[in-house]
């Protein structure tokens, strides 16, 4: 290729720069962003599922373009089912049927009895064998006949080498870019956006040639102007730009939904993807120059028929000759299905086979539960957070004494972004879903801040005098004489006494900075404001959020002397994913702080005074306290008990004497579920305790690994059911909302986000190395914002390996998508369906999967499968 | 006599280790073991103090023991129980989890051996097994293309590294008709060397040091190690990279021209530049760690430059704890939530220099007995200066804060000097450098100083901008050492995730 040919001439008048196809930019790029998810910094983990833009689409549909245009499996491989088959995990009366109904739903290319040996076989080998391969003519065959076309593939792609290179590129800008690790040097002109200083920077770029850097001359200045320009440069045909845009989106999209984060942060929803996308097309451009325009052979390789082909011939009789007697369009549409069968189906019919056969054990422990005998005194009511670590936790509390358990979502209801004692941040204490409307902050006299701030900085100075030393040209030099000897100290001390070690250094930090009590600014006064939300709550917000909080999970009446809110956290230490075992419904942080502020306003009279004018009448003996459930010790940790009555103080020792045996329970159930170098432990509770301080531990607890069902309902349901720590609980008493109103709340709020952790699980076990973020071993710290494998690689989203996997060889989650289940009356639920189309689109597309129980009858009825709404599992018989 | 029994107890303890690490690989072997294995680990250090206490100097056969090597046993047994420690939890559950405590162990032993050897054979010898150790563990995840790569790339370096080493070893031993260390390293045999002789072996010498130390040009593979688990790179850091200090102690009495300590220098000068500049521009958190160490090890070959070999020692033995600990605790980078509230008061950087200037002086007055003392002073004046800025920071707490810093760096300056003379006392160096060399180190380095002063107050200028972008440019791995995703993952999945 000529040099001419490569230099950039401008000959295409560019009129309506911000206009493709006739649609604005903007738009387009919308439009492929679909295909990603917004990626939070790691120091507040969000669990998001990757695939939030595509639940208009069947989830097997989705499957299948993903796994054609871009290779990546939506679903486990086939040896993961035949291994849970093995264990017994998956029942094969289900694969059948699955197989049978769904047979009876699709147009088949051939007789029906014909298709269903095929599919069989498909479902029940991995492969197809050596011996089909065997006839002569095959190949020839396989030669002549051709498959679908390829799917959009980015110009790069298709010239491996370039990108690699391309790959490399964008990470390197990008960790450059989106650092936020207070760096001494950063990137220079960063402040004037992505593309703004990449173009002024790459043209000094040394790991470009001179070549690839002439291109540049002439290059526009306006990000807009050059995606365009690049679009039109690289030959992208109109109609091809959006499926062309998503998959440069979906080579990193780690780093694109990084992009994305930061945009939404700004208040510009595509802004900073333009940017992304403007520097990814330019440089692809100047990269692959030399190469273009590409011919139409070198679009990909062409997919092999071959197999498909022998697996018609060995596994349904048919032979060359037939083959050949067929017509083209009878030949495609018979390779198509077999394609499609192969790839997608027969795991899509497993997957749901696995799905009936949990839901079915777990029908089964929950009819056949004992009864258990209701308490007549009720000495304590405990609010637990919906996430699966509070089932075990409450199950050996409720069994140790009259004590009584609810299920909400962690963040209590309340839409706050929170301020810790005199700190700079604030922070968004409630789901990705939900905007914050009010901060509340810690507050303290400032006769006990000042000493406190004292005792704080103390450790402060000293740790930021060693990162500004680190920092330094030649201080840095010295760094090591200067802390190798208290280094080396604490190394041997955490290595000769790991449990000790980790919790001398964890006390002595906690004792000498010593914070001292706070009051939270509960109340609104008028002209508080900052950041534009209001500080504290108006008497009637206050009222409100309590009052819906209690509705929604059915505590209106019966008020026992002491009500526990609990909010829960974890415990753990060099950890990067600690913050994705706190608390996902409060930000990503522990629910502590939520839980002290709805202790604290159900404790105003005045907020109790309004409740009762409404019908929901808390006795002035109730108190409400607040505490912390410590997730990775099971323990609960009083955060805040205000002065008590007599019979409430009679139900705190009561509870407190109760915890000590319900931790060692708990923990020691924990505990033979996580594994452990040469056997299990003697002490469960000591094991737990050093989990949660060991620097080396890469599993201080399994989160919430295992995940698999929401239950929406009354507790007496599945009260005393061993339920594994497996499923959400989500308290509801249909009898209490007439209108539906709770019911749509919990689906919209906490329902979702269970469904977003179960997906994120998922994602992560399906396609660990894609949506999951590799082994934590060989992870790197990146920019303060997340991780990276190795030397560079995207920037991974999802949950480590070790999250999902107890070992190399044996997985810990099973993939499973949430079953979500409601105890109410069936036209509760038809209800909910016509009146939430997002969550009827969820159901119908097999995002999340749905029964209810009929309070009535008992009768467990699965809703939606596939396209028609209809209650079709009465007669399936799930259980018997 | 009968002090030679340290030395056979202390080889006893090396075999038990290295007996432990071979039965740990049997698959019958229970899991418990693999605690029994950690502990054993801590045998030969018990042996080495034992030997430093009481045995000081000895040589038997082709072992030569004095304070170092002694201390540097104690030292490496210590560093990989810790780091095996930590492997023990933080490695659980990997394909490979028996074979990386085997590997550690043959990797930090064989270091071991290397410097208790007083034979130029077992020298050469004992200087591969380490790097082959090490090459082992990177290839361990063998599933992973970018892990293979590195592995590769690390074989030919240290290859090249293995054949300097073995080169010299030959040619002075038949130079010189002598095989033992001590004894080709006297006076007379050394007499008996050409000039060229001397140089080129000079030049061998400094080849096979700073390989393994990833200095300029051969840094690559170190800036591309960050593929390795945390355990491996904490022991790469630790105990490998700094094998190139020891290989010029041990033939200081050879390496004594100034020509080669002013190549040294230079190579070590850019290194420290490089490596500085990498992580300054850098933000992923192990490849600072990583860059930091090529600087570090720069720092180590400066010394060595100017002929403070004690500090050398001592400074690699302290980087060696320093780096380590970063490593493993690389995992708690991560900022806090909640976590800021600083205030930037933006203090003035001239009290700063001030109080910098005056304590790099007294430094400079008070320690006369100080080899290298100019250097020493610009870096403990700087590092004053650095503590000093942070006062402008914080309000309440401050004084009480700089106190504390101030004693822990009074503590650890009183142990690097302890270290210094215990090394110092141990051999004379026949290198000496001038008054005007050591001048001229010192002014290189406050002139690098202050030119990153220069241009840290000129960020978007085309020259701070040029430096950038090839800093960048340095830290940055080839497209081979990298994988935007860790596909290997996928074929464990497919292997069906069932337990054997």
């Amino acid at each position: 290729m000529s040099k001419s040919a490569m230099s950039l001439e401008r000959t295409v008048v560019m009129l309506n720069e911000d206009d493709t196809q006739g649609r604005p930019l903007a738009d387009l790029v919308k439009e492929a962003a679909k295909s990603i998810a917004p990626l939070w910094p790691i120091s507040s983990f969000i669990a998001r599922h990757p695939w939030m833009g595509l639940e208009g689409e069947l989830f097997a549909d989705a499957a299948d373009r993903w796994q054609q245009v871009y290779g990546i499996d939506l679903y486990p491989p086939m040896t993961v089912f035949y291994t849970a088959l093995e264990k017994g995990e998956i029942d094969p009366v289900f694969v059948e049927r699955r197989l049978q109904s769904w047979l009876d739903k699709q147009s088949l290319p051939v007789p029906r009895h014909e298709a269903e040996r095929l599919c069989r076989s498909f479902l029940w080998n991995d492969t197809v064998p050596e011996e089909a391969f065997s006839l002569p003519e095959m190949a020839q065959l396989a030669e002549g006949t051709q498959l679908r076309p390829m799917a959009v593939q980015p110009i790069s792609k298709r010239l491996d080498q370039i990108a690699k290179r391309l790959d490399q590129q964008m990470i390197k800008w990008c960790k450059l870019f989106y650092d936020e690790s207070g760096g001494t040097w950063t990137l220079p002109q960063r402040e004037q956006g992505f593309y703004q200083a990449w173009r002024q920077l790459v043209v000094t770029d040394p790991s470009l040639s001179k070549d690839e850097r002439k291109r540049f001359s002439g290059w526009p200045h306006d990000k807009h102007e050059a995606l365009n320009y690049a679009l039109e440069k690289l030959g992208i045909r109109d109609e091809d730009v959006v499926a062309y845009l998503e998959a440069h989106l979906l080579a990193l999209p780690g780093w694109a939904g990084m992009a994305v984060w930061r945009s939404h942060r700004a208040g510009d929803e595509v802004g900073g993807l333009i940017d992304y996308l403007a520097v990814r097309l330019s440089l692809e451009w100047v990269l692959t120059a030399p190469h273009l325009p590409l011919h139409g052979e070198e679009n990909g390789e062409r997919r092999d028929v071959l197999p498909l082909l022998a697996a018609w011939f060995y596994w349904t009789g048919m032979t060359p000759e037939d083959w050949r007697r067929l017509r083209t369009n009878e030949q495609q549409a018979r390779l198509a299905f077999a394609d499609r069968f192969w790839r997608i189906d027969r795991h899509h019919l497993w997957l749901e086979a696995w799905e009936d056969t949990d839901e079915a054990k777990l029908k089964e422990a929950v009819s056949t539960r004992h009864r258990m005998s209701e308490p007549e005194q009720v000495a304590a009511q405990l609010l637990f957070c919906i996430d699966v670590r509070s089932e075990p936790f409450r199950r050996h509390l409720e069994a140790a004494g009259p004590f009584e358990t609810y299920g909400c979502a962690g963040f209590f209801g309340l839409p706050i972004q929170t301020r810790v004692l005199d700190s700079e941040d604030v922070h968004p204490s409630c789901p990705a879903i939900v905007d914050p409307r009010h901060e509340i902050r810690e507050v303290a006299p400032p006769e006990e801040v000042e000493p406190y701030r004292f005792r704080r900085d103390m450790f402060r100075f000293v740790s930021k005098t060693f990162k500004k030393m680190k920092q330094h040209v030649l201080a840095g030099l010295l760094l090591p004489e200067m802390s190798g000897p208290w280094l080396g100290l604490h190394t041997l001390a955490r290595s000769a006494a790991p449990a000790w070690a980790g919790q001398v250094i964890r006390y002595t930090k906690k004792s000498v900075e010593q914070k001292p009590k706070t009051t939270l600014s509960l109340h609104y006064h008028e002209g508080d404001e900052t950041t534009g939300l209001p500080i504290g709550l108006t008497n009637e917000e206050q009222v409100e959020y309590v009052k819906q909080l209690l509705v929604t999970i059915g505590l209106t009446s019966s008020f026992a002397p002491l009500v526990v809110v609990c909010g829960h956290g974890s415990e753990t230490t060099n950890n990067p994913y600690a913050s994705a075992l706190d608390c996902g419904a409060c930000g990503g942080v522990a629910g502590a702080f939520n839980a002290r502020v709805f202790a604290a306003l159900a404790n105003l009279p005045s907020v109790r005074a309004e409740l009762a004018k409404e019908g929901i009448v808390i006795p002035d003996e109730t108190v409400f306290v607040a505490a912390e459930h410590i997730t990775t010790v099971d323990e609960l940790r009083w955060l805040e008990v205000p002065p008590l009555s007599e019979a409430a103080q009679q139900s705190f020792d009561r509870l407190k004497q109760a915890l000590h045996d319900v931790s060692r329970q708990a923990n020691a159930e924990r505990m033979m579920k996580l594994p452990h170098v040469g056997g299990k432990p003697r002490d469960p509770v000591a094991e737990a305790q050093r989990r949660a301080v060991d620097w080396s531990e890469i599993r201080p607890e399994w989160g919430l690994a295992g995940n698999t069902a929401f239950f929406i309902g009354r507790r007496a349901l599945t009260k005393g059911v061993h339920l594994d720590g497996r499923v959400f609980l989500h308290s509801y008493d249909w009898r209490d909302d007439p209108t539906g109103e709770a019911l749509a709340r919990i689906i919209a709020g906490p329902a979702t986000v269970g469904q977003w952790i179960n997906l994120q699980y998922y994602a992560s076990t399906v396609a660990p190395h894609y949506y999951g973020s590799g082994d934590k071993t060989t992870q790197t710290v990146t920019g303060g914002i997340g991780v990276m494998q190795g030397n560079g690689s995207d920037l991974l989203a999802g949950l480590p390996w070790q999250s999902v996997v107890s070992s190399d060889r044996e997985l810990f989650h099973f993939p499973l998508r949430l079953l979500v289940i409601i105890e109410a009356p069936s036209y509760y639920i038809e209800r909910l369906l016509n009146e939430n189309s997002e969550f009827r689109r969820k159901v119908e597309n097999g995002w999340l999967r749905l029964s209810s129980i009929d309070p009535n009858s008992g009768a467990w009825m699965k809703w939606g499968d596939t396209h028609s709404l209809s209650v079709w599992s009465r007669e399936m018989g799930i259980g018997k | 006599m009968g002090m030679e029994w340290f030395v056979w107890g202390w080889l006893v303890a090396v075999g038990i280790v290295f007996a432990s690490a071979i039965i740990w690989l049997f698959p019958r072997m229970p899991e418990q073991y693999v605690r029994i294995h950690v502990w054993l680990l801590l045998l030969p250090g018990a042996a080495a103090l034992a030997g430093w206490i009481s045995a000081g100097t000895v040589e038997v056969g082709m072992w030569r023991f004095d304070t170092v090597s002694w201390l540097v046993g104690i030292y490496i047994s210590l560093l990989s129980w810790a780091i095996q420690r930590f492997a023990l939890r933080y490695l659980y559950g990997d394909r490979a989890y028996r074979f990386y405590f085997s590997l550690l162990t043959w990797t930090a032993f064989a270091a071991s051996l290397t410097w208790a050897g007083g034979d130029l054979r077992l020298m050469a010898i004992c200087w591969g097994m380490p790097l082959i150790g090490l090459v082992a563990l990177t290839a361990l995840k063998k599933e992973w293309g970018p892990a293979r790569f590195v592995a590769r790339q690390m074989a030919l370096v240290f290859g090249i590294s293995w054949l300097a080493v073995t080169v010299v070893a030959i040619w002075l031993g038949t130079a010189t008709g002598e095989w033992q260390l001590a004894s080709a390293l006297s006076v007379d045999p050394l007499a008996r060397l050409d000039a060229w002789e001397k140089a080129v072996m000079n030049g061998l010498l400094i080849l096979a040091a700073i390989i393994p130390a990833g200095q300029w040009p051969f840094h690559r593979w170190l800036m591309e190690s960050a593929v390795t688990p945390t355990p491996v790179s904490a022991i790469m850091h630790a105990g490998i990279v700094n094998a190139g200090g020891l290989l010029l102690w041990c033939f200081s009495p050879l390496f004594s021209g100034t020509g080669a300590h002013a190549a040294l220098f230079l190579i070590a000068f850019f290194s420290i530049l490089i490596g500085t500049g990498i992580s300054l521009v850098h933000v992923d958190y192990k490849r600072q760690l990583v860059a930091s160490t090529m600087a570090q090890m720069g720092v180590m070959f400066v010394q060595c430059a100017l002929g403070v070999y004690g500090g050398a020692v001592a400074h690699l033995m302290l980087h060696g704890l320093f780096k380590a600990t970063l490593f493993l605790q690389s995992g708690s980078v991560v900022p806090q939530v909640g976590g800021a509230g600083y205030r930037k008061a933006g203090g003035s950087w001239r009290s700063g220099m001030i109080v910098g200037a005056l304590l790099g002086t007294a430094f400079w007055l008070f320690a006369s007995g100080e080899p290298a003392r100019l250097l020493s002073a610009l870096l403990f004046g700087a590092s004053a200066s650095v503590a000093w800025g942070r006062l402008a920071d914080f309000r309440e707490g401050r004084w009480f804060g700089f106190a504390v810093v101030a004693t822990l760096a009074f503590v650890s300056e009183t142990v690097r000097h302890q270290f210094m003379v215990l090394f110092n006392e141990e051999r004379a160096f026949s290198f000496v450098p001038s008054a005007s060399f050591e001048w001229m180190v010192g002014m290189i380095f406050a002139a690098a100083a202050l030119a990153a002063v220069w241009i840290a107050n000129r960020r978007t200028s085309m020259l701070a901008v040029r430096l950038y972008m090839r800093f960048v440019h340095f830290g940055e791995p080839r497209p081979a050492a990298m994988e935007t995703h860790p596909h290997y993952l996928t074929t464990y999945m497919k292997e069906g995730m069932a337990r054997e």
